[in-house]
């Protein structure tokens, strides 16, 4: 060890200097508070013994000055005193001294109280090795935090959350990772999805569960699969990727402004609210799925509610951060409180922010225990364009070229998959014609829905026409759809280039031919053409929205074969 | 503040009994509970969760009851939860677990 001796006494300094010594210790001496000082600021010694009377600066007041100089690093202090008085010694720790040795010296002490202040400064050393260990390990964990949660909220916010106009939201996450998986897209029909996922767990953990889900999420609806489709395919991806103990309640949400309907997924999030011009609860869905990745999924379990979407609705989605948020005695806000707002005394278009503010009141500044989410859909806000035009993805234009398809889907196929969203993309993929997939799609969705329901399954769009009869529309379907065991649908695709203007080098569009026949009896050609003009009351995005999309459009045969003309230009 | 477990068993089943907050602190305790049972030797035991004393069940502790129902074998072993207040019953029911676990 290298020690410090800082005393007046020329004969003391010569006894303890011997004595360390000969333990084999560094010995560096000083006669006076000032020059102590010095010494030990040049020398860095790993013990000071210290006097307490003399000349210029005392013994306390160079140990003040050590310990004020010399903070980082322990470097205990032992004083020499003759003083035994209580409050001598007092003083002496006062000081900062750490303990002290009376006069005259004692070898064996003096052995003991080194030995003793070597333990303690070793242990120091330690600790603040430790501690700087760990800041410097807690620096780097903040800071590849901040990377990822950069990172994570650009995937995850890569959606319309924030731009499509009939949605409002709020979240407030309890660490720096949200545990809540908010997202919102819209699919090549201009529906729009949404989705509130809430992983067990919260930060990192539930963030990194979270981004595969988001990709699917935005992956599956620009395709145009459905929720229930997504639904499957999230909890397959998370059954594969999470531990048993991690599961995601989640609630998908379709809005279809089109349809005027809205269909609801929920498998463990509170219940869907909804509400009317009234401000009063019209309708709550509740949970009827298991939450995602605990098991595998059957039929039952890809079902979704489907609801009328009148335009006077208001959709409220919440995490159960919202119900369960507790005030300082740790009470629940509950549901009954928050049932309590749709009372009918706020007007609809202020719930929203009613319930964020008496959330706000209820909880007080406790501390928050989970992430929080809230949204909101404004029905009659549904068929509004998204802010901004997000739509700007450059693809490579494909030259226009003459190409022929021809898909033919038997009753078993119809009832097992929806081949739509593959042969759209199919269609992009050989054409590219960027900024035409929602129009192509929704020209073959309908008309294959108009084949499947009305040439196959015999359905009478008419019932739709009413509240009840648009949900028993719907059921009367899902039933015949079950029990077909014949006829099949044909869907055949031509494109051509559109022939070169003069002058023009190359042929600047293309046409595509689509032709979709089923093996149904059909109709009356003309009582075909006024039905399904007549057909835009409820759930009527029908045959006039394809006519409008179309370049031509009619039907064939005994009404069984349905013939469009679309048209493209870059 | 979290809660305590206690666990009773005789040859053919364990009571494991959450008193108290079951949220995630309660994990190793948890699975301590009956990790110590099962096994080889415990085929066709029964396990009854019993929640009389249970104030609050979070989704760490849902996670926990899924790790039990794999952990002690899935569908061959019983497990039973019971004694479930309401405000708790809502809470399993929301995860529709009554398709995972008997409830009472």
């Amino acid at each position: 060890m290298k020690i410090l001796i800082v005393d007046d006494d020329p004969i003391n300094r010569t006894i303890l200097q011997r004595l360390l010594g000969k333990e084999g210790h560094e010995v560096i001496t000083a006669d006076n508070g000032r020059d102590g000082v010095d010494e030990f600021m040049r020398h860095q010694p790993d013990l000071v013994l210290l006097d307490i009377r003399m000349p210029g600066m005392n013994g306390y007041e160079a140990a003040r000055e050590i310990k004020k100089l010399h903070t980082s690093r322990f470097t205990p202090i032992i004083f020499l005193t003759a003083v035994t008085d209580d409050e001598g010694l007092v003083q002496c720790i006062e000081a900062g001294g750490d303990d002290f040795l009376t006069k005259p010296f004692n070898r064996t002490i003096l052995q003991a109280k080194i030995g003793a202040m070597e333990r303690i400064r070793q242990l120091h050393a330690r600790l603040r090795m430790q501690k700087e260990e760990l800041e410097h390990h807690q620096e780097r964990v903040q800071q590849e935090l901040e990377v990822g949660q950069h990172i994570f909220s650009h995937i995850v916010r890569a959606g319309n959350l924030l731009d499509a106009p009939c949605l409002n939201h709020w979240t407030s996450p309890m660490t720096l990772f949200n545990g809540d998986l908010l997202v919102a897209s819209y699919n090549p029909a201009g529906g729009l999805h949404i989705m509130l996922g809430d992983f067990t767990g919260h930060g990192l953990s539930a963030a990194v569960a979270a981004m595969p889900v988001a990709d699917i999420f935005y992956d599956m609806t620009a395709q145009g699969f459905s929720i229930g489709d997504l639904a499957e395919a999230m909890n397959v991806k998370l059954l594969s990727i999470m531990p048993r103990r991690m599961f995601c309640a989640a609630c998908l949400i379709e809005v279809d402004h089109r349809q005027k309907s809205l269909n609801i997924w929920n498998g463990g999030l509170p219940d869907v609210l909804i509400t009317d011009g009234s401000g009063r609860l019209v309708q709550k869905i509740p949970s009827n799925h298991i939450p995602l990745g605990v098991t595998r999924m059957t039929r039952e379990d890809r079902k979704v509610e489907l609801l009328e979407m009148r335009p006077d609705y208001r959709v409220f989605l919440l995490s159960d951060g919202v119900t369960e948020a507790t005030d300082p005695d740790e009470s629940m806000y509950g549901t009954e409180r928050l049932e309590r707002h749709f009372d009918g005394t706020h007007p609809p278009d202020t719930l929203f922010r009613v319930i964020l503010d008496d959330l706000e009141r209820f909880r007080n500044n406790a501390q928050q225990s989970d992430d929080i989410s809230l949204l909101e859909i404004v029905c009659d806000r549904a068929g509004e364009e998204p802010k901004g035009n997000e739509e700007k993805r450059q693809r490579t234009a494909i030259p226009p070229t003459s190409w022929d398809a021809a898909f033919v889907f038997s009753a078993h196929t119809l009832k097992t998959v929806d081949p739509l969203p593959t042969i759209v993309n199919a269609v992009m993929n050989l054409q590219a014609p960027s900024g035409h997939r929602e129009r192509l799609y929704t020209i073959l969705a309908e008309l294959y829905s108009n084949a499947l329901d009305h040439g196959l399954l015999r359905l009478d769009t008419r019932t739709k026409k009413t509240p009840e009869g648009f949900i028993r529309y719907y059921m009367e379907r899902e039933e015949r759809l079950a029990k077909l065991e014949e006829g099949t649908i044909r869907l055949e695709l031509t494109h051509r280039p559109i022939p070169e203007e003069s002058g023009a080098t190359e042929s600047h569009g293309g046409e595509i031919l689509i032709l979709v026949e089923d093996t149904g009896p059909g109709f009356e050609i003309d009582q075909i053409h006024t039905q399904l003009q007549g057909n835009i009351g409820h759930g009527g995005r029908g045959i006039a929205l394809v006519r409008s999309l179309c370049h031509a459009l009619e039907y064939q045969g005994r009404g069984n074969r349905a013939k469009a003309v679309y048209r493209w230009t870059v | 503040m979290s809660g305590t477990i206690h666990v009773t068993r005789n040859d053919k089943e364990t009571i494991i009994g959450v008193k108290g907050r079951f949220n995630f602190e309660m994990h190793s305790q948890f699975r301590a509970a009956y990790q110590s049972e099962s096994g080889e030797d415990n085929q066709g035991r029964r396990f009854v969760i019993d929640l009389a004393g249970t104030e609050y069940i979070d989704s760490s502790a849902l996670g926990m009851l899924l790790l039990l129902r794999e952990e002690a074998g899935a569908n061959e072993s019983d497990i039973e939860i019971v004694n479930t207040r309401p405000e708790i019953r809502k809470i399993l029911e929301t995860a529709n677990f009554q398709r995972l676990f008997k409830i009472a």
